[in-house]
């Protein structure tokens, strides 16, 4: 049971990071309708800038916000200067910019920073003794802040989605943006909030991941968690918030519970499990668990 | 979409010059096609007077460029976006490895079987593209290309697992009728990919003229209207990701004569080269017949380029950028962008076309029915410089 | 002065402009209908108005140039119904008409206005919170014309209100049309392929050919010809 519990919690912190960074690509999904490669290396950018604060002797929780500010600013800005121009000639040809940056972003921080690992600090005290139980497992603090960023986020969007103009106006161009411009609505200034969003939240996703990875922060520190983040967006349907923090956390349990439990493939094969599961849910419903219909034309 | 429009635009050249036309069958095109088999083989030849090292790295490009002929038989002309593509590479390597060092096999025998294994398991891979599309596929090829790498390492018994299989070189020796020794392996290798790179070429050439390859097309630019057309749009996109998945494990076999040691990690079968196909492919030009060996040449030499320039992480923000930059200002690749040039002075066009029986026709594309304008169009960035350049039209205007 | 006056207009997708020099003029309170074959133009000429497109030439609303991007035009009171309708359909019928306000500040009279035109178009009351992507296709048009007037316009563009949608309910909204365009002045540039119903409300129109105006006169005058009649009225 402890154990049980323990697996369970575990699967759930990777999940809320893996839902975090999903939510970003959700939102990069809903205004420019790509997924978004180099959305991990945004988000290692921006935990690396944070990393580079901290050390500057700013505030830990400072620092992440300061990142988070970096993530907007880079992913604002690739939007309007990279993304834009070539988003009309096609999808393949976005998709290689997206490879460019991936690329481009992963040597940038090797460049800056180098490619030694990095310690990057927790925003709440995680020592040994900072934990409490539940239900005999032991929870630490860092632990209990990915859920609190992940709650908040979702919180968050959703207040701005439905309560909000803005929300209501990002919702809009996500839906058919040439409709939205006929009313008025700034379609580039929208665009280039949802992917500023999206790289905000990516670097809080990176910035929270990094005191749990087990080689801290490196520059290789991102990739996998953005392939499970992928992973997620997609299962839970490409452009449903819901559906990606669900998903998330469904392939954070489910990798924790077969690493656990499934001797055969032990801790060797746990994304391919949760892959192989993804497909199979995808033949049953090919959009996703909570993607719209109308998004064939992808 | 207005994208496809726009495209057929840019592609589309409006010059005052007419073209040259050179109709199918005639003596001034089957001088240009000798012309441009004796150069291939004078290229062929040159190669071989290479250093071993840029030997070898013709090689690896010549490797890379089939690999990327099958990436582009699924994305390029078929629009089935493959992240999974180093799976099937590795399937191959693995499976020439593995016959060679455990089943005793002469190399070259074992390329049949690398190439029957990448066509079962693109076979798989294709069919959940029945019922998964556009992206949502994607993630079911990067599934491929995440599995395999902890597949290999997981059952490793029989694969070498984390720690790789080393094929010595003796087992790799040239077979005896080439009258090449162990130590000339690499001309051997060279030789070996070369040939097999001109046949690959030549096979996918011919596909995409038949109706499959038109099919293949349809299904990529507009599968609804192509369905209704009476095209088995679910047996294209399996066929055709299984052929894919064939001709790359054929260069994963190469791959793996080549190197000689395969490993889980590093990047030959990882996502990461993945990647490097994709775009080598968008480099080359997406759906061009040419593309794949110029993308290749320049992602295996481009990074040497840029780190003869700086070295470290900054060729990597190099590499980064050129891609970007690649992109702005020649979104329809190289081989692409060279066939359009290379229309507006020459094009190919069947023996039985109007404008070749009259040629002082103009420039405008006169193929009369619908079918006709439509393929020549959209396929401005598809067909390569050279003798077959205007197959679709031909396709259009003889039916 | 005219509400909206169109002169020198050419815009296009690419190399090649697709129409060319069009001048069109929209006296103030008036219908005017813009005929057309297709592919003549229409739709370009009403994006490029809209500022979805680039264009040349000059267009004044109350005889003052507006900008070219797509908020200037809706400031300036120009909106348009598109062709095909552009609903949002992954919104509800309410947030639809809110984001026709978009550019809107005055909250209490969007209220107001919503209520109006919920109350002029019944099937949209009944249908508020749903998603506009379950209505009908006339249902939707009927969204996409109010969801245009959410924006006050001063000149209301419609490109093919009657497309695709069975003749009793096109008649329908051509008499809403006709009540708005009485009750509040509102002038209105309609662009259609087959004109019978929309010729009765205008004062001119207009006939595009292969991205020109080729001509242009009263409704009568284009009723009296059997050659135009035929191709553009139907019967
Ligand atoms: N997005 C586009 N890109 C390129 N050409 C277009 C595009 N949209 C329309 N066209 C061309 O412009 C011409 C006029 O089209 P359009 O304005 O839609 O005509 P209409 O509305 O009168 O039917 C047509 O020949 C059409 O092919
Ligand atoms: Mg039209």
């Amino acid at each position: 049971m402890e154990l049980f519990v323990e697996r369970l919690l575990a699967g759930v912190t990777n999940g809320s990071i893996f839902a975090l960074l999903a939510l970003a690509l959700v939102m990069v999904y809903r205004s420019t309708g790509t997924l978004n490669f180099a959305q991990g290396e945004f988000a290692l950018f921006s935990a690396f800038f944070a990393w580079w604060l901290v050390g500057t002797g700013l505030p830990v929780w400072a620092a992440v916000i300061a990142g988070m500010v970096a993530g907007f600013v880079l992913c604002a800005a690739a939007e309007r200067a990279l993304i834009r121009p070539v988003q009309r000639k096609s999808e393949l040809a976005t998709l290689i910019v997206a490879l460019g940056l991936f690329s481009g972003l992963n040597a940038a921080v090797a460049l800056i920073w180098g490619t030694d690992t990095k310690v990057m600090p927790s925003i709440v005290p995680n020592g040994l003794e900072d934990y409490f139980e539940l239900f005999g497992a032991r929870v630490y603090g860092d632990t209990v802040i990915t859920w609190v960023a992940l709650a908040a986020v979702t919180i968050l969007m959703t207040l701005l989605f439905t309560k909000t103009e803005l929300g209501l106006h990002m919702r809009a161009v996500a839906d058919n943006a040439e409709s939205a411009a006929l009313t008025g609505v700034n379609t580039s200034r929208i665009l280039m909030l949802g992917w500023g969003l999206a790289g905000a939240i990516g670097a809080l996703a990176g910035s929270l991941a990094t005191p749990l990875a087990p080689e801290q922060l490196s520059v290789t520190t991102m990739f996998p968690i953005f392939i499970g983040a992928c992973a997620a967006a997609l299962l839970g349907g490409l452009d449903s918030l819901a559906g990606a923090v669900i998903g998330g956390l469904i392939i954070g349990v489910v990798e924790a519970m077969v690493t656990g439990y499934v001797p055969l493939v032990g801790g060797a094969m746990q994304q391919t499990t949760a892959m192989v599961l993804i497909v199979l849910i995808l033949v049953v419903r090919p959009n996703g668990l909570f993607g719209s219909k109308e998004l064939e034309r992808v | 979409m207005s994208t496809v429009t726009d495209r057929e635009r840019a592609t589309e050249p409006r010059t005052e010059r007419s073209p040259v036309l050179l109709a199918e069958g005639s003596r001034a095109y089957r001088i240009v096609v000798l012309v441009i088999i004796a150069g291939i083989i004078g290229l062929a030849l040159i190669g071989t007077t290479l250093s071993v090292y840029r030997m070898s790295q013709v090689t690896a490009v010549l490797i890379t460029a089939i690999a990327v002929i099958g990436l582009n038989l699924a994305t390029g002309y078929t629009g089935l976006l493959s992240i999974g593509h180093s799976a099937l590479f590795g399937v191959g390597a693995y499976a020439t490895g593995i016959l060679i060092l455990d089943y005793a096999y002469s190399p070259i025998l074992t390329l049949p079987i690398a190439t029957a294994l990448g066509f079962a398991v693109g076979l798989i891979v294709g069919v959940p593209a029945l019922r998964i599309r556009g992206l949502y596929f994607s993630l079911v090829t990067l599934a491929l290309g995440i599995a395999f790498p902890e597949i290999i390492r997981r059952f490793d018994d029989f694969t070498g697992g984390a720690a790789g299989l080393l094929i010595r070189s003796q087992f790799l020796t040239p077979p005896s009728w080439t009258g090449l020794t162990r130590f000339e392996r690499g001309l051997w290798l060279y030789g070996l990919s070369f040939v097999s790179f001109v046949v690959v070429m030549l096979l996918v050439r011919n596909l995409m003229r038949s109706r499959t390859g038109i099919a293949m097309r349809g299904v990529r630019d507009h599968e609804v209207a192509i369905r209704s057309n009476g095209v088995d749009v679910a047996r294209t996109k399996v066929l055709t990701f299984g052929l894919s998945g064939a001709i790359t494990g054929y260069a994963g076999g190469l791959f793996a004569m080549n190197v000689g040691a395969l490993s889980p990690d590093g990047g030959s079968f990882t996502l990461v080269k993945s990647i490097e196909l994709i775009t080598a492919m968008f480099i080359g030009g997406a759906g061009t017949l040419l593309g794949p060996l110029i993308g290749s040449t320049v992602t295996v030499f481009l990074p040497e380029l840029t780190s003869t320039w700086t070295t470290g992480p900054i060729s990597g923000v190099l590499f980064g950028v050129t891609l970007i930059v690649l992109v702005f200002f020649m979104p329809e690749g190289i081989a692409g962008r060279l066939q359009i040039i290379a229309r507006r002075f020459v094009r190919v066009v069947p023996p039985d076309h109007p404008a070749a029986r009259r040629p002082t026709t103009s420039t405008q594309n006169s193929g009369g029915n619908a079918t006709g304008q439509k393929s020549v169009a959209a396929g401005g960035a598809e067909q390569p410089p050279g003798p077959n350049s205007d197959d679709a039209s031909s396709e259009g205007s003889s039916r | 002065m005219s509400a909206l006056e169109i002169s020198g207009l050419s815009a296009g997708y690419g190399a090649a402009d697709v129409v060319r020099d069009i001048s069109i003029s929209v006296p103030a309170g008036e219908v005017v209908v813009v005929l057309g074959a297709n592919g003549a133009g229409k739709t370009t000429t009403m994006r490029a108005i809209c500022g979805l497109i680039d264009r040349r030439g000059s267009i004044r609303v109350d005889g003052v140039e507006i900008g070219s991007k797509p908020a200037d035009v809706v400031n300036a009171g120009v909106s348009l119904v598109p062709q095909g309708r552009g609903t949002l359909g992954t919104l509800t019928v309410l947030d639809n008409l809110r984001v026709g306000a978009a550019l809107r500040r005055d909250r209490a009279a969007i209220e107001e206005d919503i209520e109006r035109w919920t109350s002029v178009f019944p099937v949209l009351a009944e249908r508020v919170d749903q998603r506009a992507g379950t209505l009908s296709g006339g249902e939707q048009q009927m969204l996409a014309v109010a969801r245009a007037l959410m924006a006050r316009p001063r000149v209301l563009l419609c490109d093919e209100p009657s497309l695709g949608l069975a003749p009793r309910i096109v008649q329908h909204l051509f008499a809403t049309l006709r009540d708005i365009n009485s009750e509040d002045a509102t002038s209105m540039l309609i662009v259609e392929q087959n004109a019978e119903l929309a010729m009765d409300l205008a004062s001119s129109v207009y006939l595009l050919e292969v991205g020109r105006v080729v001509r242009s006169g009263t409704p009568a005058s284009f009723r009296e010809d059997t050659e135009l009649r035929r191709a553009y009225l139907g019967y």
